[in-house]
């Protein structure tokens, strides 16, 4: 077993309302995962916990070997620990998340340097190497406020690979985008895919998961409903609400 | 042009039937006042008691031998202001010939040196401050530490006749500029305590801001200057250090509060962002939202500094002799008993012209700020 992500039977409540079910999942190395669902399903909230951005109440959560404590034991500190996962999972934000008083070279080198405690130069060899691969290599030391939200995004790609990621997770990286700047991150994305990254990936872009994902997973009310290959689920939906799901996306 | 004035009268003073009427009321009113001050100031006013008086309002009881004390002092002060103003408003020529003005001014008055000669050192040495950090950007980098030993030299410099003497405009400047520096990092603390997680924490530092904010200073700066000997007598505190930390521990309230005001209106994406990157909770806040919170909060927290010095005056309740309480010492000489408003205007027009030029500054460090974020 190959595992970087394990949930067995993980749990989330916000208050009394029941968010996550019962969740069994596993991500194996170097898979993508695409995981669909209607809005307020739980899909981010599921990918949130993966970080600890979210706490969850019962069950068991592993990533990365690492065991990710539920809520009661987060309580009594363990943010050092997490910063620990944290440094080998990288996210991506619907709205960006860029640092808006530092500049873009900044942005990606702030990490590295105070985490990783790499040299300013070895971290900024490092920033624009990543910056050349998400073609961005000219606004090196431009604010984020002067790029368009595509550059946005994919500086903030390229800020998150900068810390070695073993596992990148992706949080509706193109919903706050202009339809004209979504290809540009999602071939950013396909990319960083087929050099082997491990990507857990919350979308609404059904043509890049049936083109990318190697597992697509679909959540409805807080429980995952069908996991299977892409071709299998698209073409041929086991599951009745899952079918009623890619019938409205899919329509226009 | 003329025309166009015609035309701009009619459609702004006189449009409207009320706007008749309130132009025929106030514009002889604001021309008879205008006439009155006018005469007064150039006709009547005796303004040799300011001149006489100089060196009392701008360093109050300093002893007059010792007096290049309080003026060398006087040049540091104003070298890190004019340093501190060059980081963000670039230094023009024209800015330098408006200053030297004043010893020139003063030369003409007065008629002798012993004024204007100070005048001219303080004033060119907050040129020199002023023009070194707007053209020599690697100068701004060791600001902070040399304006930190300027103070050390400041107080080495004036503390032999005794810190007791401290007085006049000198006293009013020290003590702003000492309460704004300390009160800025206690009040990030205090802000950063009352939203901590450690919940004996939050409730000192919300006990602490929602207390100095519901006294009045007068009466903090009294208790402290009462209570420090009482507390520790082998300190031997001069009242001059116990009015500057009183003055501290009041406005470091304010600060959190507008610091606090800051934090808040950091998105919580950005902090999420790099808890996500994997960095410490102490670097988020230090390098990641206490800038953002802090560009917010210019406004206010130079507001806040306007604020100190015009409430020096309330150290007169420890017996202290600032700007104002000079002005009235002058006063209280019955020879000078019938130039009250000449000294009284002298006061009004100073703290007027300082005030104005602190929010003249903020709003270009508010500028300055503001370029290249968004």
């Amino acid at each position: 077993m190959n595992a970087i992500v394990e949930m067995k039977s993980m749990n989330k409540f916000y208050g009394t309302h029941h968010v996550l079910k019962d969740i069994d999942l596993a991500v194996t190395r170097g898979e993508v995962m695409v995981i669909l669902g209607a809005s307020g399903s739980g899909k981010s909230t599921l990918i949130r916990c993966v970080n600890g951005l979210e706490m969850y109440q019962h069950g068991r959560l592993v990533v990365d070997g690492f065991e990710m404590p539920v809520e009661a034991d987060r309580r009594l500190g363990g943010e050092r620990e997490l910063a620990q996962i944290r440094k080998g999972v990288g996210m991506v934000f619907q709205q960006f998340g860029l640092f808006p008083h530092k500049t873009v070279l900044d942005n990606i080198t702030i990490a590295p340097m105070r985490v990783r405690k790499k040299s300013r130069e070895e971290a900024e060899a490092t920033a624009m190497k990543l910056l050349d691969r998400v073609g961005l290599r000219a606004h090196a030391n431009k604010y984020p406020g002067q790029l368009s939200g595509g550059q946005q995004q994919r500086v903030a790609i390229a800020r998150s690979l900068a810390m070695e990621p073993h596992l990148m997770l992706f949080d509706e990286p193109t919903s706050a985008l202009d339809p004209e700047m979504v290809g540009e991150v999602l071939d950013v994305m396909r990319e960083l895919a087929s050099s082997g990254m491990t990507m857990m990936v919350v979308t609404h872009e059904m043509g890049f998961a049936r083109e990318v994902a190697d597992r697509v997973v679909y959540i409805d009310q807080g429980s995952i409903l069908e996991i299977g290959k892409p071709d299998e689920f698209f073409d041929n939906p086991k599951n009745d609400r899952a079918r009623s799901f890619l019938a409205r996306v899919l329509k226009h | 042009m003329i025309a166009t004035s015609i035309k701009w009268t009619r459609h702004n003073l006189f449009g409207k039937p009320l706007d008749v009427v309130l132009s025929l009321l106030v514009i002889p009113g604001v021309l008879w006042l205008a006439y009155t001050i006018t005469d007064w100031a150039f006709a009547s006013a005796k303004w040799d008691i300011v001149v006489q008086s100089l060196r009392v309002l701008m360093i109050g009881v300093f002893p007059a031998d010792q007096a290049w004390r309080a003026w060398t002092a006087s040049a540091i002060i104003g070298a890190i202001l004019g340093a501190g103003l060059g980081c963000v408003f670039c230094f023009k020529p024209h800015h330098g010939l408006v200053l030297l003005l004043v010893p020139v001014l003063l030369l003409i008055v007065d008629g002798g040196l012993e004024n204007a000669l100070p005048a001219t050192g303080i004033i060119a040495s907050t040129i020199l401050g002023w023009a070194l950090t707007s053209y020599v950007p690697l100068t701004r980098k060791v600001l902070p530490a040399a304006a930190f030993t300027g103070f050390i030299v400041i107080v080495a410099v004036m503390a032999p006749p005794g810190v007791g003497l401290w007085g006049g405009l000198l006293l009013s400047v020290l003590l702003t500029l000492v309460t704004s520096v300390l009160s800025l990092p206690i009040g990030i603390l205090l802000a950063f305590g009352r939203q901590s997680r450690l919940s004996s924490l939050r409730i000192i530092c919300t006990w602490y801001i929602e207390v100095m904010r519901s006294v009045p200073l007068i009466l903090v700066v009294y208790w402290i200057w009462i209570l420090m000997p009482v507390l520790e007598p082998q300190w031997g505190l001069a009242d001059v250090a116990r009015g500057m930390i009183g003055f501290t521990i009041f406005y470091s309230a304010y600060v959190a509060e507008y610091v606090r005001s800051g934090l808040q209106a950091v998105p919580r994406a950005q902090t999420e962002a790099a808890r996500s990157l994997g960095m410490s909770e102490f670097d988020i806040n230090r390098s990641i939202v206490l800038p953002q919170a802090l560009r917010v909060v210019v406004a206010p927290l130079v507001g806040n500094v306007l604020d100190i010095f015009n409430s020096a005056p309330l150290v007169f309740i420890i017996g202290l002799t600032d700007f104002l309480r000079a002005g009235q010492m002058i006063l209280a000489n019955p020879q000078y008993g019938d130039r009250t408003f000449e000294v009284l205007s002298f006061l009004l027009v100073t703290y007027f012209v300082i005030g104005s030029m602190i929010t003249y500054a903020a709003r270009k460090l508010e500028d300055h700020m503001a370029t290249g974020t968004r």
